[in-house]
């Protein structure tokens, strides 16, 4: 297995978003399984990567959190969607497909037009 | 939208951090058992699940760190804890807090205070619409009158169409007037105007309509523009007063209008009013004499057009008047036009002292800094151990910079907030003195610009001093392997050094120019009058009878007749020994000056005209006045209108027409063009007495050519009383005020002084340069005194050991003292020389400003560096005595 790398900066919050847009309202335990999973535990996410992100979303108005019950009855914050959140994720989504799209035809060796 | 939010969200986060961190605690601690109850799941023991758990969180104190800073503004928050370490550390050094404080607020509110007035007077935009592109045209000739002649009409319409550059040339008379109000009269200055003259200068009113171009011409209705300040302090603001007629002489004047404030050049005016009011100004010899110059000239510069460009084509059309009108213009007086930007000419009589004052406080805010900046650096060496142990546990350098800066700031803005409070009484005392000498004086005030200014003042200072400490480096233990190092390196103590120098020098100078000022006023004061009496004994009271705009042989005679009869009156007074009647009062210029001839004494080639004062003067006048008689005879009674015309001239006007012989029994007369324009006649008049000199034009001016006449014999245009009393004449006043108001009630009377107080006005300005630099000087001195006693006696504190040692080798207390001395001698030597160097330089900056003294006076310079030699050493004596107290057991004990 290759070596856990750090999430990239700038990548986690669009991470997060999906996350929130695909499985709906989740705390951070949850969101932080999901994010490794998907990466196939090529990502590794500590609480102090975590947490600030979640806050520096909620506080740009893009996700809310409320304490409510676990599924196994636990007390846990949950963060979900807002409006405005779904269109930062439509807007970050397209802006990254662009960048990789970009990077992407760099990288890929191409024959020179004769 | 976003970015405003999160702000938003981060300041609030700054003040509920509290329970957020609850929250987060609780929000860590489910994150965790979350994790383990998975790992649980997966077939861990309970305590490797939480171990396990609490390995991939990367540390619960680090994140709930992270999400702090987050959510809050940590740098607001850090300045919060240093700012309060900075009022416990400023808290525990009370007398170092407060000597830095009183410093600054002395150096920060003395700058503050002449700051506001440079602002105001020099450096404020004018009020005017686009009052930069206004500049003053100043016609001017050679001699001792012809500073400023003004224009005449058919010079300012060459002008008009001579100069594209100038799009607008307003035009305006400085005029009196008389007020007529049922308290009494009041003498008003006005401006007469033509009608566009608001619209060339910008200005606009803050209640009714100004003139305009309708107003002009005779056969209109008088209308008068009040000035803001003539509004507000004689009508209390009350806008009623515009629509109401105001009787002025005999005349009923509509006020139109206020306008909003503006400064007046050359002076102020109380109100502005049409030409015709004053018939003298519509009249053919006002609009075709060119030699009839009463015309005041502001232009408006026309768009795209420079100031160099004014200034060649307002030459052009000058040289070409010259030729056209050779009669006009003296070829031997030089005449010359000058295009001033008009904010400059409204300051260029304040500019020097201004400066003088500005440079004196800049120097004052020197020595403070320097003082400041020394006791910094002592208490930096004394703090050297606390910022080591600070650097040891963590604390960066720029935390630690940033520490010394938050307690710098703190100690500047209280100096400052202080400093203002200094500066706010000053800016009144100096308000008045700026009103002496400029137009804007009413634009004085604490401003943003002048708040601007304090508070660059006091970040610059607090910067200078945050920077000066030198701090240890990030997590080093290194000096403090030492042990206790107090004394600080060479290279602080060389600062140290450089700073007592830099003050003493300064303070030299400082002190050199207060000595050359305070020698200038003495001098002054000691300036003969060339009255013989005492100054103290002689009132005087002008009584202006005449109406300009009634100018009758009729009228002159009764205003004779008047005042022959107030003369009588106030002589029955007690305690009156005489009483003169004349045009002018003694000690002040009539402003009158005609060209002068004498009989038989053609111009050599290329010599200028002379002029004299024309002044009258009743039989009494001489004797109570005191003026000396030198040669000849005073007037007699039987010098009557109507018999043979004489004069007496002074001694000036007699060493310059007849130098080397007696004037007595010569004539005189009076020429020139002007004439015609004034009821003076060009006959020869026989010289009877010659009459001593006296400082008509100020105390510090030569005195001029003067040529009195009997007061009968000539059309009364001014006049007024000369009295002498047996013994303070100022106790007069009021009586013979009342008898003036008896016989004349209309008439206003002001300025009933002796001569004394007007002596004593033309040296107040002068004396009051030398106060505030004197006391700017003193201050200096103290401060540089503060200074080297507590660098010396900081040297002694920290070479105690050293000096415990040499005295147990022997060293008597006396060569001891001797040491110390010797160390501060030194600083104390090089900082007067280069002091005396420094106000040798600086001196000739204020040679304009001196009178009496040469700008290098040995005498000064010398008196200056003694009493900083004396000074300077008892202030090296205090730590040099302590030094000798040393007990040699004590300190090697320890």
């Amino acid at each position: 297995m290759a070596e856990k790398r750090e999430v990239q900066q700038g990548t986690l919050a669009l991470m997060i978003l999906k996350t929130l847009d695909v499985l709906g309202p989740l705390h951070g335990y949850g969101v932080a399984r999901r994010i490794e999973e998907t990466s196939r535990n090529r990502l590794s996410l500590n609480y102090g990567t975590l947490y600030p992100a979640l806050l520096k979303l909620e506080q740009e108005g893009f996700i809310k959190a409320e304490w409510s019950q676990s599924e196994n009855n636990r007390r846990a914050k949950f963060y979900s969607l807002t409006a405005s959140g779904r269109k930062q994720l439509a807007r970050e989504a397209r802006e990254w497909q662009e960048t990789a799209d970009l990077i992407a035809a760099f990288l890929t060796p191409r024959r020179e037009v004769p | 939208m976003s970015y405003v939010r999160s702000a938003l969200a981060r300041i609030a986060g700054v003040f509920t951090g509290h329970s957020a961190d609850n929250d987060l605690r609780a929000e860590l601690e489910a994150h965790l058992e979350m994790e383990t109850a998975e790992n649980i799941r997966r077939g861990m023991a309970p305590e490797e699940a939480r171990r396990q758990a609490l390995l991939a969180s990367g540390g619960l104190s680090v994140a709930a760190d992270a999400v702090h800073d987050q959510r809050g503004l940590p740098w607001v928050e850090s300045i919060g804890s240093d700012l309060k370490y900075a009022v416990r550390a400023l808290r525990h050094a009370p007398a170092f807090t407060a000597v830095v404080i009183i410093t600054l607020a002395l150096g920060i509110g003395a700058n503050t205070a002449i700051f506001s007035v440079v602002n105001g007077v020099l450096l404020k935009p004018l009020p005017h619409r686009d009052g930069s592109r206004l500049v003053y045209l100043r016609q001017s000739t050679d001699g001792p009158t012809g500073e400023s002649i003004t224009f005449s009409v058919p010079e300012v319409r060459d002008l008009r169409t001579g100069a594209p550059s100038l799009a607008g040339i307003a035009e305006y008379s400085q005029w009196f007037g008389t007020l007529q109000e049922t308290e009494g009269a009041r003498r008003l200055d006005i401006g007469l105007v033509t009608g566009n003259f608001f619209e060339v200068m910008g200005l606009s009113p803050v209640l009714g309509r100004l003139t305009r171009p309708s107003d002009d011409g005779p056969g209109v209705q008088p209308v008068m523009v009040l000035s803001y300040d003539f509004w507000t302090k004689h009508f209390g603001a009350d806008s009623s007063v515009v629509g109401k007629h105001l009787l002025i002489g005999d005349k009923e004047v509509l006020v139109i209008g206020v306008l909003q404030p503006a400064p007046f050049f050359p002076s102020r005016v109380d109100g502005l009013l049409n030409m015709v009011i004053s018939p003298h100004h519509l009249s053919a010899q006002m609009v075709e004499a060119r030699i009839h110059r009463m015309t005041q000239v502001v232009a408006r510069l026309a768009p795209g057009a420079t100031l160099e460009k004014a200034r060649t084509e307002v030459d052009a059309v000058h040289a070409r008047m010259r030729r056209d009108h050779k009669e006009a213009y003296d070829p031997n007086s030089n005449y010359r036009v000058a295009v001033i930007p008009f904010k400059e000419a409204l300051g260029e009589r304040a500019k020097l002292t201004l400066w003088l004052l500005m440079g004196a406080a800049a120097f004052v805010m020197i020595i403070s800094a320097a003082n400041v900046a020394n006791l910094t650096l002592m208490r930096g060496v004394r703090r050297e151990h606390e910022l080591v142990v600070r650097a040891a546990l963590g604390a960066g350098v720029s935390r630690l910079r940033r520490l010394l800066l938050v307690e710098n700031l703190l100690l500047a803005i209280i100096g400052a907030t202080l400093g203002l409070a200094i500066a706010i009484s000053g800016v009144r005392l100096l308000t008045s003195l700026a009103e002496r000498y400029s137009p804007r004086a009413s634009e004085i005030e604490l401003d943003v610009p002048v708040l601007g200014f304090a508070l660059a003042l006091s970040v610059m200072i607090a910067l200078v001093l945050s920077f000066l400490a030198s701090l240890p480096k990030e997590g080093t233990f290194a000096s403090m392997s030492g042990g206790r190092r107090t004394s600080g390196s060479l290279k602080k103590q060389r600062l140290q050094r450089a700073l007592v120098i830099a003050q003493i020098s300064v303070s030299v100078v400082l002190l050199a120019g207060a000595g050359l000022l305070t020698r200038t006023m003495i001098q002054l004061s000691d300036v003969s009058t060339g009255l013989t009496t005492r100054t103290e004994q002689v009132l005087t009271l002008p009584v202006p009878l005449l109406d300009p705009t009634r100018l009758s042989p009729a009228a002159d005679a009764a205003n004779k007749l008047l005042y022959e009869r107030m003369r009588s009156d106030i002589r029955a007074l007690p305690g009156v020994i005489d009483v003169g009647l004349g045009s002018t009062m003694p000690l002040r210029a009539s402003g009158f000056y005609l060209d002068l001839k004498a009989e038989g004494k053609p111009l050599t080639a290329g010599e200028a005209t002379p002029n004299a004062d024309f002044r009258t003067a009743s039989p009494e006048y001489f004797r109570a006045a005191g003026i000396p008689l030198l040669q000849g005879r005073q007037f007699a009674t039987t010098d009557q209108l109507g018999g043979p015309k004489v004069a007496i001239i002074n001694e000036a006007l007699a060493d310059r027409l007849f130098p080397g012989e007696s004037p007595i029994g010569k004539r005189i007369a009076w020429t020139g063009e002007i004439l015609k324009f004034t009821p003076v006649t060009s006959e020869w008049r026989t010289i009877v007495g010659v009459v001593g000199n006296t400082r008509d034009g100020g105390m510090d001016a030569e005195p001029r050519g003067a040529v009195f006449m009997p007061f009968v014999q000539e059309f009364a245009m001014g006049g007024g009383l000369v009295i002498r009393a047996e013994g303070d004449a100022a106790e007069l006043a009021s009586a013979a005020t009342r008898v003036v108001r008896r016989l004349a009630p209309k008439v206003p009377i002001e300025n009933v002084l002796t001569v004394a107080q007007i002596k004593d006005q033309s040296v107040a300005p002068r004396r009051l340069n030398a106060v505030l630099v004197s006391s700017f000087g003193i201050l200096a001195l103290i401060i540089a005194a503060v200074g080297i006693a507590g660098v010396l006696a900081f040297s002694v504190s920290t070479r105690t050991n050293e000096i415990g040692i040499r005295m147990s080798l022997g060293a008597d207390s006396g060569r001891v003292q001797r040491m110390i001395l010797g160390e501060g001698s030194v600083l104390l030597a090089v900082g007067l020389v280069l002091g005396v160097i420094g106000a040798y330089l600086t001196a000739r900056v204020i040679q304009g400003l001196l009178f009496g003294v040469a700008p290098y006076d040995p005498t000064t310079f010398g008196a200056v560096a003694a009493m900083m030699a004396v000074i300077g050493l008892g202030a090296c004596w205090i730590p040099a005595l302590r030094a000798a107290r040393i007990d040699p057991a004590i300190t090697m004990r320890s």
